[in-house]
């Protein structure tokens, strides 16, 4: 995964497919809804 | 064939070789064909090198003229694939009206690629399964669609 994708995945301007926010979920050792949960996007955090 | 070649070089062989084959048009078109087709694959080395040179930098764009884009930049070159395909129907739906309004005999050439891309669009359509109606038990046996993350 590139710089800019994994910058436009912190800034909320794009939704990774779900394998690839699988392989993000096992790197930081978390659950998938952890780390992409909508209710965040909506809150703003 | 282009798998068994670098990613970084597909684009650029795929844009030489491109090039070579209109040059060469333009050596069988004869006359002074000769100068037009030595200027063409000049023009089109260059570019196949500067391609090759985009290939290694850090950006959307270079990252698909090297063919190693991500699932993100994979679905931006497809969207501007997408777009470019509305604009080439739009386009050739203006030229064939206008031709056919001005009662100019050069109106098939604006016809056909408006055909030509119309069926392609009904081939994406058959290709990519939104036509299969699958019985929702037989969901797994049928065509999907893949992923862009390819592992």
């Amino acid at each position: 995964v590139s710089r800019q994708t994994v910058i436009s995945i912190e800034g909320s301007r794009y939704l990774p497919s779900l394998p690839l926010a699988f392989v993000i979920a096992r790197f930081f050792d978390m659950t998938v809804d952890k780390i992409f949960d909508p209710a965040d996007e909506e809150a703003g955090t | 064939m282009m798998r068994f070649i670098r990613p970084r070089l597909r684009k650029p062989v795929g844009i030489a070789l491109a090039g070579t084959v209109y040059a060469a048009a333009w050596l069988v078109h004869g006359g002074n064909g000769w100068l037009w087709a030595i200027v063409t694959e000049v023009g089109v080395i260059a570019f196949a090198i500067s391609t090759y040179v985009r290939g290694g930098r850090d950006s959307d764009e270079d990252a698909l003229a090297g063919s190693r884009g991500d699932e993100r930049q994979q679905l931006i070159a497809q969207r501007s694939w997408a777009l470019a395909g509305k604009v080439t129907m739009f386009a050739a739906f203006a030229g064939v009206t206008i031709a056919v309004a001005a009662g100019a005999s050069s109106w098939w050439p604006f016809a056909v690629t408006f055909g030509v891309t119309g069926f392609g669009y009904l081939l994406g359509l058959s290709n990519y399964g939104v036509g299969e109606e699958v019985p929702a038990d037989d969901a797994n046996d049928g065509p999907q669609m893949r992923s862009l993350v390819s592992h």
